[in-house]
């Protein structure tokens, strides 16, 4: 290896480059598509130069209140994301630190939360949100995600892997859990909480069946709390064969998530590289 | 080994306290019996004085449906200012099904809501729906002898009595790119026979005479309608009354026999999401047979870039046939005794000739009334769309499968054997024999 | 001020047993139930009533408009599931484990492979890693949008690069035979950024010692890939199989958005079918019967994988 050709060098360049241009492809022609003349969706071959024809595009922003629904998923997501941290840290920590009667149990019945299949559990928990007049609210997008299986055992691994000594000085120090968990446990675990972070975040901006289900549509009215993920459903219902229209409407739906990430993703590919450290344990 | 038994003796114990709750919910069941009584006072409902508001599951949320959906609630509640009618929107049908669903086993049922007649019959035997009786104080209430015959008949549910109102109906209709079918020397077909030689004499230089969506086992798509049309149309029984079904009876195999020969000559194929549509649009098909009430969608697909044919569908050996689409009204067993009258106000409002007229002109669905035609909005309507006339004829004879629950599921399997026959090459008479054995087993399971 | 009061202690405690006794004190106590509790209660709260609930109602013709309406089956459901025939049930549990070991073998081998493509840094290689991520950053709802057009037979692109390649086109969606892998095409697509990224954190991690000895020794880098590199990966890859395992059973928006669970039954997987027999034909019951058995198939695998996997790793995720 040591000895690799400048050949084999550009192998792998030209190699990488070509994959990243694959997967990029897709939002690639979606963005040609919804900057191209309605109709020329359909040639073929396909156009792959945009036109630049921001028609398109006009059309499918004025067709739903896309910023208040924006505005909706970020608060949601944001919620959540807080919540899952909170959640995750407390539970990480007493199941990878704390010895109580019952542990092993509770572990075990949040990793059983992994393996129910979702959607079986949309009616009674639509009927519960009912009891509870949580219908129609932001509490009822954010509350039931608001704990993470993936996060609690990712928080847990890193407390696993953190030498005993720490603890045994912290606890002759004298310090309480609590305030040992903000001072040194949330530094340590870092890595872990911004991987379950981003993650929680985009799961919140991924879902759909739920919100659909729990919240009414008003798509016109200014007090909807429906994420926007519902509207961009709504409008591929209702505009199922304008696809320029459509993929600028996936365009302009997806492009913040992408911008969030970009702007994340050392963050994140650091995390990842931290968590795996601790999978490894 | 000893923490597994400990861990399963959690979850069991978990598992026998939720059971004892739901137990105990099912064994205090909301006394419910709206879905027992008979047919009526005599008394039609007063339309209140007070302040009412009344909610409306519906889907009318995309294109030209909302403003005329929006139209008909502004124009109600010009004329009863006491009355608020919420529209609860939904993206599209199988949602809204699912809410609706939802929201009455939570005891949040809306006033009213949209519902196709299988739709009706489950809710109807869980004794969730007022009967039309209940409102209007019989079971045919005077406005009902107005509407078209077929639009009369689908009323009911297989019980005989009047559960629904009508509301965004339609039938099916041949769109057509006349340019093409010019150039191939063909005219406009007037039998199935004519369309099948149509279709294979346009398709060439990367044209296919049509596009259909089969639909699939969880819903019919125009495919599945266009199917069962052709075996109507061959004099062929689908169901029964009682619904049992006769899914391969020869006419039946035959009408996929005819779906298959077109298939084979490649002048027919397959697709989702409108592919008629999206194929006449690219000018890479010819004909799109769809719903009356998707004029607007197809003429903005076309554009203006060729010269579009609307005509009634072609005919059979037994003449004219056409099949229902689209949605009527229930309302639901939850709402009060205002609410109830205040809806029902709504109902008869909504399929006055007048705003019948405004609504089908607007949203391209067909008046349920013979009345509307005569109205100066639909008479304009119809001088720029002449095939109405002939769509708007068909609301007398059009067919509706029987009214049960299941029937969803068998239309499922009619929808799987197309796909099997179009897609994976098998043979027709194979396929509907599968689907007859899988429908019969739904309508024992009931 | 609990933190004052043990300080104070900590002062005034004696040194010798009494010290690791505190340090013992430390991570022992009943607390630990309060630290869970916040998401525990939510477990309780959304899933594990729910789920006991889902065992109860599968035992029923359930009539989940009106309960009172329903009717004891007993284990009838259950049988019912085995005798049904569009489509039968092990035709649809074929479907998962055939989209699940796609997944689980074509999602691990890519990602590796992208991993150890991508692992040196540079401008143009981190470029890379982000293009391969921005899919799993995107919702499945709007990019399943665009796939569904990107397959479609008559004026999409897949056809287009196939037919521009000189290779027989596919009907994709719209075959029985080819709609199961374009859904995997279109998972792969989305998934592979994340585990792809889970990798590299593993190689990250790796001892360059092993491999330079490796090298020392005169192995190829093939050789040193299987004897050193993909030994110390093991740990990561059993995270990845087991999260890909348990996310593609479950998976759903992909066969509701884009196949709809055909052509004629083709893409039908377990968690599909719950869906439909539960949602779209309101046979609650029977949907449950359907949900208790795919919960019991994870269990299994789970349980399968925490035998064989090596004694050393008691505290893996999953």
């Amino acid at each position: 290896m040591a000895g690799a050709s400048r050949a084999g060098r550009w192998a792998r360049r030209v190699l990488a480059v070509a994959i990243g241009v694959a997967f990029v492809f897709p939002f690639y022609w979606t963005v040609v598509i919804s900057l191209g003349h309605p109709g020329e969706f359909s040639d073929f071959p396909p156009v792959l130069v945009p036109h630049w024809d921001w028609s398109n595009w006009s059309r499918a922003w004025h067709s739903a209140p896309w910023l208040r629904l924006f505005g909706n998923t970020i608060l949601i997501a944001s919620c959540t994301v807080v919540l899952c941290l909170i959640t995750s840290l407390l539970a990480g920590f007493a199941f990878g630190v704390l010895r109580f009667p019952g542990r092993k149990v509770l572990t075990l019945v949040v990793l059983s939360v992994l393996m129910m299949p979702g959607t079986v559990l949309i009616i009674p928990d639509y009927v519960l949100a009912n009891d509870l007049h949580l219908l129609n609210t932001y509490w009822i997008q954010i509350i039931p995600w608001g704990a993470s299986v993936f996060g609690i055992f990712l928080v847990r691994q890193f407390f696993l892997t953190m030498p005993s000594e720490i603890l045994d000085a912290a606890a002759l120090d004298g310090a309480s859990r609590l305030r040992f968990l903000r001072s040194i446990g949330v530094p340590m675990v870092r890595p872990a909480l911004v991987i379950v972070a981003i993650n929680v975040f985009l799961g919140s901006w991924n879902s759909f069946l739920w919100p659909v289900i729990m919240t009414n549509s008003s798509m016109e009215s200014s007090s909807t709390v429906q994420p926007v993920e519902v509207g961009l459903s709504t409008f591929a219902n209702a505009e199922g064969t304008d696809f320029p229209g459509l993929a600028a409407a996936v365009t302009f739906t997806t492009l913040p998530v992408m911008v969030f990430f970009l702007l994340l993703q050392r963050q994140f590919i650091r995390g990842a590289l931290s968590a795996a450290g601790g999978v490894r344990g | 080994m000893g923490k597994r038994i400990t861990a399963a003796a959690g979850l069991a114990a978990i598992a026998l306290t939720a059971t004892a709750c739901a137990g105990g919910g099912a064994s205090t069941p909301k006394s419910d019996n709206t879905g027992a009584k008979s047919s009526g006072s005599g008394t039609e409902l007063a339309v209140p004085t007070g302040p009412v508001t009344i909610t409306f599951e519906e889907a009318m949320t995309i294109g030209t449906l909302k403003p005329a959906m929006d139209k008909l609630v502004s124009d109600f509640q010009a004329k009863y200012p006491n009355i608020t009618v919420k529209l609860q929107g939904d993206p599209d049908y199988a949602t809204m099904y699912t809410k609706e669903k939802a929201e009455v086993q939570a005891g949040n049922a809306p006033t009213i809501g949209q519902a196709y007649e299988s739709w009706a019959d489950y809710f109807q035997s869980a004794g969730k729906l007022v009967p039309i009786s209940d409102l209007a104080g019989t079971d045919t209430p005077a406005e009902m002898s107005t509407f078209y015959k077929g639009i009369q008949a689908d009323m009911k549910l297989p019980d005989g009595k009047t559960w629904m109102w009508p509301f965004n109906k339609s039938v099916l209709i041949l769109f057509a790119n006349a340019d093409l079918l010019a150039q191939a020397g063909q005219s406009e077909p007037k039998t199935w026979d004519d369309y099948a030689t149509a279709m294979k004499a346009v398709s060439k230089n990367g044209v296919t005479g049509s596009t259909i969506d089969p639909g699939s086992a969880t819903g019919a798509a125009f495919g599945t309608q266009w199917f069962e049309i052709l075996a109507r149309a061959d004099g062929a029984n689908l169901y029964d009354a009682d619904g049992t079904p006769h899914l391969s009876d020869p006419g039946v195999v035959k009408a996929l026999q005819y779906m298959k020969d077109l298939k084979d000559a490649n002048a027919l194929a397959t697709g989702k999401n409108y592919p008629g549509e999206t194929a006449l649009g690219a000018q890479k098909g010819v004909f799109d047979i769809s719903s009356a009430a998707g004029y607007g969608f197809e003429n903005k697909t076309v554009g203006g870039k060729f010269k579009l044919d609307i005509s009634a569908l072609p005919s059979g050996p037994s003449g004219a046939v056409n099949e229902l689409t689209g949605t009527n009204i229930v309302m639901f067993s939850g709402a009060s005794a205002d609410q109830k009258a205040a809806a029902w106000a709504f109902l008869k409002f909504i399929t006055t000739p007048a705003e019948q007229a405004q609504w089908a002109a607007t949203s391209g669905y067909l008046p349920v009334t013979s009345q509307a035609m005569t109205d100066p909005v639909m008479q304009a309507f119809v001088a720029k769309n002449p095939y109405e006339t002939a769509a708007v004829s068909e609301l007398d004879t059009a067919f509706t499968l029987p009214g049960f629950d299941w029937i969803f599921k068998c239309q499922g399997y009619e929808a799987t054997a197309i796909q099997e026959v179009l897609e994976n090459g098998k043979q027709p008479s194979d396929a509907l024999n599968t689907a007859q054995g899988a429908c019969t087993a739904a309508k024992a399971q009931g | 001020m609990t933190a004052t009061t043990e300080a104070a202690k900590a002062l005034a405690a004696p040194p010798g047993p009494a010290r690791r006794n505190r340090a013992r004190d430390f991570r022992a106590t009943r607390w630990g139930w309060a630290y869970s509790a916040p998401a525990v209660l939510v477990f309780l709260a959304f899933v594990i009533i729910p789920t006991g609930y889902t065992f109860y109602v599968s035992l029923w013709k359930w009539n989940a408009l009106n309960p009172a309406l329903s009717k004891f089956k007993g284990l009838g459901n259950y049988s019912r599931l085995f005798n049904a025939t569009q489509p039968t049930f092990l035709s649809s549990l074929w479907h998962s484990l055939y989209f699940t070991g796609a997944m689980v073998v074509g999602g691990t081998a890519i990602s590796l492979a992208l991993a150890l493509l991508l692992q040196r840094g540079g401008l143009l290689l981190n470029s890379t890693r982000v293009a391969v991520f921005l899919p799993h950053a995107t919702p499945m709802i709007a990019t399943s949008m665009i796939w569904v057009w990107i397959f479609n037979p008559k004026f999409g692109l897949a056809d287009w690069f196939l037919h521009s390649l000189h290779l027989p086109t596919s009907q994709w969606l719209q075959s029985s035979a080819s709609s199961m892998p374009a859904v995997i095409i279109y998972s792969l697509w989305h998934e592979v950024g994340f585990t792809t990224v889970v990798f590299l954190g593993g190689l990250a991690m790796l001892s360059n010692e092993l491999s330079e000895a490796a090298r020392v020794d005169g192995c190829s880098a093939w050789q040193e890939f299987w004897h050193v590199t993909w030994q110390q990966l093991r740990p990561v890859t059993v995270f990845v199989i087991a999260i890909t395992a348990i996310t593609s059973l479950q998976a759903f928006t992909q066969f509701y958005q884009l196949s709809s669970g055909g052509p004629a039954y083709a893409t039908t997987t377990l968690s599909y079918l719950v869906y439909q027999e539960a949602f779209i034909f309101s046979d609650t019951g029977y949907g449950a019967a359907l949900a208790v058995v795919l919960f019991a198939i994870t269990v299994f695998f789970t349980l399968v994988r925490r035998r064989t996997a090596a004694g050393g790793e008691s505290h893996a995720l999953v």
